[in-house]
């Protein structure tokens, strides 16, 4: 644990850290005049530092972490919050989709994405397998994706287009943004991008679930998987079920072991769902499939519907987010912002 | 389990017969996939049908599959005579691709379906069919004109009977999906449509791809079979078509005098949705060596 987590006043955190004390097992075994003199505090402010320390130390800080869990592995919420600022999120390439996201698609969370066929799910899914690769420089992950097919709407001429826009953006910022160009040339091609996908095409539920079931070993071989994208989540399960309760156990379950992966390799999972008719008090309304109680499984749930002539998305439930929606478009060179919200931001 | 290499893996197309269409569709029907065509009757659905089953016997070299195809049909009759009249023009126009005095009929494979029961049986004998058939062109095309006719008269419009519907949907995709991916097959479907009563939107408030452009006959349409189908294929193209009467240059009818109007049909292909094209359309015309696009230039 770092010393910045203490609760001293910033200057003699300054003081400490100054004086080479960065981590509270530097102080574990130091008196308190030593202390006082090497950081240039005064004799009871080194003693009081030495108390907060091995207080926390011990585990009598709410602030402190690992010792005191109760369980091996467990963190209390201040040290998430850190851990997640710290998470770069995957960016959708629309800055209005980004926005209404806090950021794009946040890792070790499962994020639900719904629509009706043509809105441009499978588009999304393959811009965020693409934008995953954005390297560290530019602000991205650098990490590798799993996608997995189960309709058979994954294109290789469609990804290599989305990736050579990706790579062309790319240089374009490094253009205007860094003057030693030769430094930070781009050494991606839209080959690498397509190399670094690992796609997988799946013709039943149960070859689904055994995948599922699989890929917590496939991503602990490849560590820089950091998403997962299913496309979609629910084509296998709308067949062949005439037991719902057994559909909806299954379902939670494969659920759970996406949740589970989404925490321990701290990946991002992108699930794309259908929406179906749903039949209440004699009206039909529209809904994402796979019934109610599949709503709960996911952290987030964006639902993606046509507004006129212009895509939207919607954010219909997340934890930290506020509702809200934001066009978007889809264009030769993948998901971009809608057109006419660029207009109308020129105007204004 | 082992991720594909995406670099090794291009999507094969199977050509249309005509390069404009082919340029909208970049390249043909898309193997692996389901492609659907969606459009009124009369509008040439049977049409590309026809003309792309004997299409895919062409070599790869040149755009088709070098294979045979399995058109099922739903809708009778079968129009011999038309694939007959079609086979006599691409025999001629690709003779040297094809072995000499031999008929392209032979290639295509025409079986009848009734019912929707009878296609998934059908579906899970093509499978060793495929495997067994020992044509020197293995079946790589599957065409089924018409899926709609199946489920319109079959189902009542109950709740139990619509679930049963939707999940027998899921099934035969599944299925042709299997097929499409085990063989690398291209599957090319047709589907009817249903005048589209409310205000604006479609069924529910519900739009599925570009709805603004599914005008045909000056009428507003949807597609058939609803919300749960357009789940089930990857690829959906609509055609339209729009009577035009030819007026003369003085604004007089043609043939007016005569009792009867002379019309002309004007028919557009559009992509309505398609996980590799854009949102596009093109104009078509059918004669009788088939069915080509037309490229409007600036006059």
């Amino acid at each position: 644990m770092e010393i910045w987590r203490l609760p001293i006043s910033a200057s003699q955190r300054g003081k400490l850290i100054s004086a080479g004390y960065t981590t509270l097992s530097s102080l574990s075994s130091i008196s308190s005049s030593d202390l006082a003199r090497e950081s240039k505090v005064s004799e009871s402010e080194a003693l009081d530092i030495l108390k907060f320390a091995s207080h926390s130390h011990s585990g009598g800080w709410e602030m402190s972490s690992g010792n005191c869990s109760i369980f091996e592995g467990a963190q209390n919420a201040w040290d998430m919050l850190h851990e997640e600022e710290s998470l770069v999120h995957i960016t959708t390439s629309s800055a209005d989709l980004d926005n209404i996201l806090g950021g794009g698609i946040h890792c070790k969370e499962v994020t639900e994405i719904g629509g009706v066929p043509g809105i441009g799910k499978t588009q999304l899914g393959i811009q965020i397998a693409v934008n995953v690769q954005i390297p560290h420089g530019f602000g991205g992950l650098g990490g590798k994706a799993i996608y997995i097919d189960t309709e058979g709407s994954f294109m290789v001429e469609r990804a290599l287009q989305i990736a050579e826009a990706c790579i062309e953006d790319m240089s374009e910022y490094n253009r205007f943004i860094r003057k030693d160009f030769q430094a930070c040339e781009i050494r991606m091609q839209p080959k690498d991008i397509l190399g670094n996908i690992f796609y997988f095409r799946i013709c039943s539920y149960t070859e689904q679930i055994a995948l599922i079931n699989y890929l917590d070993k496939f991503i602990s071989e490849h560590k820089d998987v950091k998403v997962v994208v299913v496309d979609s989540v629910t084509f296998h399960f709308r067949q062949d079920f005439d037991d719902m309760a057994l559909r909806t156990r299954v379902l939670s379950g494969m659920a759970l072991k996406l949740m589970k992966l989404a925490k321990k390799f701290s990946l991002a999972v992108v699930l794309l769902n259908q929406v179906t008719t749903k039949h209440t008090e004699g009206s039909f309304q529209l809904a994402l499939a796979l019934g109610d109680s599949w709503s709960h499984t996911c952290t987030n749930r964006i639902v993606l519907y046509w507004n006129g002539n212009e895509r939207y998305a919607y954010i219909d439930k997340s934890p930290s987010l506020r509702s809200a929606s934001a066009a978007y478009s889809v264009t030769r060179r993948g998901i971009r912002n809608s057109s006419s919200s660029c207009k109308r931001i020129k105007m204004m | 389990m082992i991720p594909q290499n995406l670099l090794q893996s291009t999507t094969q197309k199977c050509t249309t017969g005509c390069p404009i269409l082919d340029r909208l569709l970049r390249g043909g029907i898309p193997c692996d996939s389901i492609t659907e065509i969606v459009a009124e009757s009369g509008s040439g659905k049977t049409q590309i049908c026809l003309q792309l089953s004997l299409h895919a016997q062409l070599p790869v070299s040149h755009g088709g599959l070098s294979a045979s195809a399995l058109y099922l049909h739903t809708e009778f009759p079968f129009p011999f005579r038309r694939l007959h009249q079609l086979s006599l023009s691409f025999r001629s126009s690709n003779a040297r691709h094809l072995p000499c005095n031999d008929n392209p009929c032979d290639r295509v494979y025409v079986q009848s379906v009734h019912s929707a029961d009878e296609l998934l049986e059908i579906m899970s004998k093509t499978e060793s069919f495929i495997e067994s058939s020992k044509t020197q062109l293995p079946v790589r095309l599957i065409v089924i004109d018409s899926i709609a006719a199946l489920f319109r008269s079959e189902f009542d419009n109950t709740p139990v009977e619509l679930k049963r519907r939707s999940s027998l949907f899921f099934k035969i995709s599944s299925m042709l999906k299997a097929l499409a991916r085990r063989f690398n097959l291209a599957v090319l479907l047709t589907n009817q449509v249903v005048d589209m009563v409310g205000p604006n939107e479609g069924i529910n408030g519900l739009r599925i791809g570009n709805l603004g452009c599914l005008y045909t006959s000056g009428r507003r349409v949807c597609p058939a079979l609803g919300l749960a189908w357009a789940n089930c294929v990857n690829s959906r193209l609509f055609l339209s078509r729009h009577e035009e009467v030819n007026r003369e240059e003085n604004g007089k009818l043609i043939g007016e005098s005569g009792g009867f109007v002379c019309k002309q049909t004007r028919r557009k292909l559009y992509v309505v949705f398609a996980p590799h094209l854009p949102e596009s359309s093109c104009e078509f015309v059918i004669t009788r060596e088939g069915l080509f696009g037309v490229e409007i230039t600036a006059c």
